[in-house]
């Protein structure tokens, strides 16, 4: 061997190169080894594979969707009802389950015996209960609570309540509701273009301007302003009574309301505790400094323990998004149409192709936990201490 | 010429030592369930009158005494069995894999299931239909009276997506909510969620009885379709599917000849009928022709009875579902049963 040669072998970047590959083709030749010795044993145990099912007709109804779909779309669409239905409930839980997480936490701290006490018992509680009874729990305490649909609640002849579900008006074509999103998009632009002038002003003069009740309105207020004018010109499907139920008009079925608040008060028990952790990592002596230059307690948690906090919080919190995510497969049990049960429930016992959708499955979740995964570390790099 | 004559005396010996030697195709799940001393059988989770575990926990039920009498049809002993509980998504997988040797438990056959799961169906045991259980204050007698109703099922059941079809085809709205155990739609639609419950009519007999109140409650009788059911076994191993058949066969053969569990041996020792002598093992060698003992059917029969006593036992009127025979009849009595000649 030529000295260059063996000075080339030696160099630990070249090692590092050839091990990494060694690596990556170990694990592609395994994975390639599995998939080619399970279809060849599929075949010749006569089983179906392949991706061709994704594009036959579903035959498969849907109580609850947030897009559009009918029993005669193919099996693709029926996985984007689920996908939809199981980010519905994740996104929705995510930020429910932060709110009462964080009011949970705080709480726990309160000088407040009972507040205190009340926060420690619901996080105990919550936290030693397997999710699946609680998702039960709920589920028939939801079913059981309301009426049967002949003694429904009604409200003005448009909302109706019963243990099928709300039954609310919905347009009859269309989704005329898009503007509002974008109404929503530009509130929060205007709230960021007044924040960012509040901010210099009061560095300037040293005047407050209450930002949050003027940011409240516009992220709330140019949306609703935007409904009500779509509101007034749509025609509308009102539900009417029938035989059994009411018909037309768009359907919050029981099983959404039972998961979601299953979700939400199981994560905000753990949630609480994140909270907690942050808020007690923040030094004695930060809130005693803000006491003497005369902030309010209120100030105190705004302005210098929960910044703070955050920084301690943002990474456990992602664990317990995740958990939601994850967790959001639950609704299966009882009947919620998330991906799991659309999916790998209907789906998979229409067609009998388990690998292949139990695959798809698995790489939504994967694709969907690493969005939740990238936002946070987004979100932590930009709050994190910035040392000079 | 002499020569000539022993060089063909020769190649005929060889034929036959060779045909000797291969009689029986090779059997790997008749060899695996004799090696193993009993017969693994997946059944349902738990349906009255089909496949479930009474009170000391043995298993009963019409499909349970298929396995039992397969077990006493290859080992000559119908308590040979372990039998496997599957849910509605865990059955197949549990075939394909060689868990079981077989499914036993309320499984329709479908042309999709037959052609891309590799499973093969060998015969019926229940004709069943899909119908609905509602509440009697509902005022419902038949399906068509349904429109706007919402109806729990089990999803990935053949009934999903039948009764979806079926009242789209009517141009009725009907609301499906699809549960993952056929349990906790039963317990919804008892909560009230739904109006319906949707299930074949011998499945919503036995589930009935999970019902808090079982009488305020009627099955319709209109069918929407025809679920016929039967034991279910992978693709390949003709031999041990050829057990399988005629197992099922020789159980209503039996009922057709008036073999019973209680006069069977009655029947070996004097009936002068061909076919009950061949089904009994006295004439011919039916049993070894399949790689088992002679007396394989008589085992099943004495041991677990023939089809109509099977019947009455677990589901009939000596049950606690008292469904009448139906199409669950020979087809000398009105019925669908009929089976080939054992020759």
């Amino acid at each position: 061997m030529t000295a260059a040669l063996r000075r080339w072998f030696y160099d630990a970047r070249v090692r590092a190169w050839i091990s990494q590959a060694a690596v990556a083709g170990a694990m592609f030749g395994t994975i390639w080894y599995f998939v080619a010795n399970a279809s060849e044993n599929m075949v010749k145990a006569g089983i179906a594979s392949g991706f061709d099912f994704l594009w036959r007709t579903s035959g498969i109804d849907v109580p609850f969707k947030i897009v559009d779909y009918t029993p005669q779309n193919n099996i693709v669409d029926l996985l984007w009802v689920g996908v939809a239905n199981t980010l519905l409930v994740s996104l929705l839980g995510m930020a429910l389950a932060t709110i009462l997480g964080f009011l949970i936490g705080i709480a726990r701290l309160s000088k407040n015996f009972l507040l205190r006490g009340l926060a420690t018992g619901f996080v105990e509680f919550v936290r030693n209960i397997p999710l699946l009874l609680f998702v039960f729990f709920w589920y028939f305490g939801v079913i059981r609570a309301l009426p049967p649909p002949r003694d429904s609640f009604g409200a003005f002849d448009t909302f109706f309540l019963n243990n099928r579900g709300l039954y609310v008006p919905a347009p009859t074509e269309g989704h005329p509701f898009a503007a509002v999103s974008v109404a929503f998009a530009i509130g929060v632009a205007l709230f960021l273009v007044l924040r960012a002038w509040a901010v210099k002003r009061q560095a300037a003069t040293g005047k407050i301007f209450p930002i949050w009740a003027a940011g409240t309105a516009l992220i709330v207020g140019v949306p609703l302003a935007a409904a009500i004018v779509v509101a007034l010109t749509t025609s509308w499907s009102v539900p009417v009574r029938g035989g059994f139920n009411f018909r037309g008009g768009f359907v919050l079925v029981p099983e959404f309301v039972a998961l979601l608040a299953a979700l939400v008060t199981y994560t905000a028990g753990f949630v609480a505790e994140v909270v907690r952790g942050g808020i007690l990592a923040v030094g004695k002596g930060q809130k005693e400094a803000a006491a003497s230059l005369g902030l309010t307690p209120g100030q105190t948690l705004r302005l210098i323990v929960v910044p703070q906090a955050l920084r301690v919080m943002v990474p456990p919190m992602t664990s317990q998004y995740l958990n939601l995510l994850k967790n959001s497969s639950f609704g299966a049990a009882i009947a919620y149409p998330e991906i799991v049960s659309v999916f790998m429930g209907s789906a998979l016992n229409a067609t009998g192709q388990a690998i292949e959708i139990i695959a798809i499955t698995l790489a939504i979740y994967l694709v969907a936990g690493l969005a939740v995964s990238m936002f946070m570390n987004w979100y932590n790099a930009r709050i994190a201490l910035v040392t000079r | 010429m002499f020569r000539r004559l022993a060089a063909s005396a020769a190649l005929m010996l060889c034929f036959a030592g060779a045909a000797s030697a291969q009689q029986l195709t090779p059997s790997p799940t008749l060899d695996a369930i004799k090696a193993r001393g009993h017969l693994e059988c997946g059944v349902h989770l738990g349906l009255p009158g089909f496949s479930f575990a009474d009170d000391k926990g043995v298993w009963q039920g019409i499909d349970v005494d298929f396995c039992k009498a397969l077990a006493a049809a290859i080992l000559g002993d119908a308590t040979k069995v372990k039998y496997t509980p599957t849910s509605v998504q865990q059955r197949w997988p549990i075939l394909q894999s060689g868990q079981v040797d077989l499914l036993s438990r309320n499984t329709t056959i479908t042309f999709s299931r037959n052609a891309s799961l590799g499973v093969n169906f060998l015969g019926i045991n229940f004709y069943e239909g899909q119908t609905f259980i509602v509440r009697k204050k509902a005022n419902i007698s038949k399906p068509d009276e349904m429109d706007g109703a919402t109806v729990c099922v089990a999803a990935g059941s053949t009934e999903e997506k039948q009764a979806t079809d079926w009242f789209a085809e009517r141009g009725k709205k009907v609301t499906i909510v699809n549960f993952q155990r056929n349990d906790d739609a039963i317990a919804a639609y008892d909560a009230e969620r739904c109006d319906a419950y949707t299930a074949g009519f011998g499945a919503l007999a036995g589930q009935r009885s999970k019902l808090k109140a079982p009488d305020d409650h009627v099955i319709l009788t209109q069918l929407i379709s025809n679920d016929p059911q039967g034991p279910t076994v992978r693709y390949g191993d003709e031999r041990y599917q050829a057990v399988v058949r005629w197992v099922l066969n020789g159980m209503i053969a039996a009922e057709h000849f008036g073999i019973t569990s209680k006069n069977v041996d009655e029947m070996r020792r004097s009936s002068t009928n061909g076919e009950v002598r061949r089904i009994l093992g006295v004439e011919g060698n039916f049993g070894q022709m399949l790689g088992l003992s002679n007396d394989w059917l008589y085992n099943a029969i004495k041991q677990v009875g023939n089809y109509g006593e099977s019947y009455e036992r677990t589901v009939g009127m000596d049950s606690p579902l008292k469904l009448p025979r139906g199409p669950n009849q020979l087809w000398t009595k009105g019925g669908l049963l009929f089976t080939s000649p054992f020759q």
